[in-house]
């Protein structure tokens, strides 16, 4: 069987009543569009034709909790909120959803039949899906979700965390799995959506966030990539952001050691579109490489409000044989004067194998805006690391202490105390720096 | 407890120091001095374990060991302290960090466990009071935004942290006022003991009007050319350096 008659053949199984119209055009999107090769200018990095299996199985694998979940749960600090998903299909009993006024925690599928009205205004609507090909694959095909509703002026200030696990034991699996997130005027979230392979053979997943921030609202968001490995991760999040709203994104990727011919590629796509006055976007990530290890982030903030602020600051540290990418892109349209847009991002090359593509693009079609953005690709600060020598660190720890003040700074951003304490602890772990 | 015989140190393919000898016993101050360019700060790098140094011939051994078999941070876990003449601003890492990172280092090599957060504290405390300073300061990222006069007080601060035997002391007194000079003094002469040496790098005498030198030496084209105590620094504040060039010409 063909990709395309395969693909074809398992949407027709699709037995989702839901969205349906979206679907049949987000599926006859993709069709055309395909698992995009090389050869395009945006996958040009990233040749993620080659790393998918070729029978993608797009139907959701058996969701059985394994040791490797239960022990990870129990691991976890005591989120007040906390939503899990096996290969994205939601599990109650592993979840904590305490009724909160103002609050809607549920699955995309309960919404998709209580919260109608909301799911027909929002789902799928930032998604181009003429041009983004995993996004659109995901619309057609995506069984279950987070979905999270927050009242005019409702402040939560206990972070929602979503895991999503990958337990599937079908290598073609291709786990469609996806958020959908809106703060209406005035209230306040923070989400940490964290993703992780709880299986022992590679997995490939295809997550998909979409973020309504309403006038005057704030959403802090977290996407947590910890211990990346065997496993192919492919993120759109899609953002909105209204008059004097807020949004911020941090996306912390760390690579582990893969078991056997694993890989670890990860693909990120981050787009903030600034759509009222006086919004603003923080974009941020922080990516450690290892082994063969593949980290591309591909960031585009648009500006279509004038008066807007945004940021992007982007950190990775690559070891051993790593590639990254980092494609950013400010986009400044027409009618966005008084733009303040800012971006950079910075990596340290910790072995001669090491690389990084780096491209900053600057599109700009206001006259009275400041832009600017630096990229930068170097070694640790010769300089530095004999000064921590000469007091008695080895070369080992100083060199681990300098990295972890590299990376510190992509932490220190994330807004919600709790996560960024987990992340902080998780940072000193990963590079056994012990004060 | 210093002894350098015979030391030849050059860098990207110039000789610098040539033929330097020097011995320092338990308890001296040894200032030395010297026109610039003439090896002073070379001497200290050296001394301290800076790759970028190519020790050519000679020894060093360093309480009856051999200090160039050493690298930098094993020679600072043995009692080795630079103060640097330009400390170095490491953002995002605070000066307790640091410390604490330096101090643990230390204990290690001794076979002692990682002090505990209280002593430490308490020892941070001691030492900050030492040169004036509050504990603000080791909150901070180190030297960054610094004045001159704080950086080298947290030099002094590091060293008493340390509690190193040989402290190397490269122009600790360059670019201080004369408040951040005395107290930078002060913190010295508070740290002078029997086992304690020092050797002092500077180009002026008015440090050695408040840290009193054993010996003091005049440097030229990479050696020691002129030895005395300290009323020798007082005839180089007069006279300058030009009597020292004139006599020895022959080695430039």
């Amino acid at each position: 069987m063909s990709f395309a008659e395969n693909i074809s053949k398992q949407f027709a199984e699709v037995s989702n009543t839901n969205v349906v119209e979206l679907r049949k055009n987000a599926f006859t999107a993709f069709e055309k569009l395909g698992i995009p090769s090389s050869r395009h200018e945006e996958w040009k990095y990233t040749n993620i034709k080659t790393k998918l299996n070729e029978q993608l199985s797009l139907t959701p694998a058996d969701s059985q909790v394994n040791t490797t979940v239960k022990n990870y749960i129990a691991s976890l600090p005591p989120y007040a909120f906390r939503i899990i998903f096996l290969n994205g299909i939601f599990h109650p009993e592993l979840s904590i959803v305490p009724d909160t006024k103002g609050l809607t925690i549920c699955s995309l599928k309960e919404a998709f039949s209580s919260h109608t009205s909301l799911v027909e205004r929002y789902f799928g609507k930032l998604i181009n899906y003429n041009e983004e090909h995993f996004a659109a694959l995901n619309t057609a095909f995506v069984n279950d979700g987070a979905f999270i509703h927050v009242q005019k002026n409702v402040a939560i200030n206990e972070p929602i965390y979503i895991q999503y696990f990958f337990t599937a034991s079908d290598v073609n699996a291709f786990t469609q799995t996806r958020s959908l997130a809106i703060v209406e005027e005035g209230a306040s979230i923070q989400i940490a959506e964290d993703f992780r392979n709880a299986s022992n053979i590679n997995v490939q997943y295809n997550h998909v966030s979409e973020v309504f921030v309403g006038k005057n609202a704030s959403i802090d968001i977290v996407k947590l990539q910890l211990e990346v490995s065997n496993s192919i991760g492919i993120h759109t999040l899609e953002s909105q952001v209204e008059r004097d709203g807020k949004f911020s994104a941090s996306t912390i990727t760390f690579s582990s050691p893969n078991t056997g011919t694993g890989n670890a590629l990860i693909r990120n796509n981050a787009t903030a579109r600034l759509i009222g006055e006086n919004a603003h976007a923080d974009l941020n990530g922080l990516y450690f490489g290892k082994e063969n290890a593949h980290i591309d982030n591909h960031i585009l903030v648009d500006h279509v409000a004038p008066n807007c602020t945004s940021n992007q600051l982007y950190k990775g540290v690559l070891n051993d044989e790593s590639t990254g990418v980092f494609n950013g892109k400010i986009f400044v349209r027409q009618d966005a004067q008084k733009t303040n847009a800012f971006q950079s991002s910075k990596a340290l090359l910790l072995s001669n194998d090491a690389s990084i593509n780096s491209k900053p693009q600057l599109e700009i079609f206001a006259d009275d805006v400041k832009c600017s953005h630096g990229a930068a690709v170097g070694q640790l600060d010769e300089n530095a690391l004999f000064y921590q020598r000469a007091r008695g660190i080895t070369k080992e720890e100083a060199t681990q202490i300098l990295t972890y003040a590299f990376a510190h700074e992509v932490i220190d951003h994330v807004h919600s105390k709790p996560i960024r304490q987990f992340l902080c602890d998780k940072l000193k772990d990963e590079l056994k720096v012990n004060f | 407890m210093l002894s350098i015989k015979n030391l030849n140190v050059g860098i990207a393919e110039k000789q610098i120091l040539k033929d330097f000898n020097l011995e320092i016993k338990p308890g001296e101050i040894h200032a030395i001095m010297g026109p610039n360019g003439t090896g002073k700060s070379t001497l200290a790098s050296t001394l301290a374990g800076k790759e970028d140094y190519e020790v050519l011939t000679g020894e060093v051994s360093f309480n009856g060991k051999n200090l160039l078999e050493m690298s930098a941070d094993e020679r600072a876990r043995e009692g080795v302290f630079l103060a640097f003449q330009y400390p170095v601003e490491i953002p995002g890492v605070s000066t307790t960090n640091f410390m604490k990172a330096a101090v643990n280092a230390k204990r290690k090599h001794q076979g002692l466990e990682p002090m505990d957060a209280k002593d430490f504290l308490k020892l941070m405390k001691e030492k900050l009071a030492l040169v004036e300073m509050n504990k603000e300061f080791t909150s901070r990222s180190i030297n960054e935004g610094f004045s001159g006069g704080e950086k080298k007080r947290n030099e002094i601060f590091q060293m008493a942290m340390l509690e190193p035997t040989l402290c190397l002391l490269d122009e600790t007194d360059s670019g201080l006022d004369i408040d951040a000079l005395r107290i930078v003094a002060n913190g010295v002469n508070q740290l002078k003991n029997k086992d304690r040496s020092f050797l002092i790098i500077t180009h002026y005498q008015r440090l050695l009007n408040y840290i009193v030198p054993d010996y003091v030496h005049v440097m030229y084209g990479g050696k020691i050319v002129k030895s005395g105590g300290k009323e020798l620094a007082l005839k180089l504040e007069e006279q300058g350096y030009d009597w020292i060039k004139e006599e020895n010409s022959e080695l430039v």
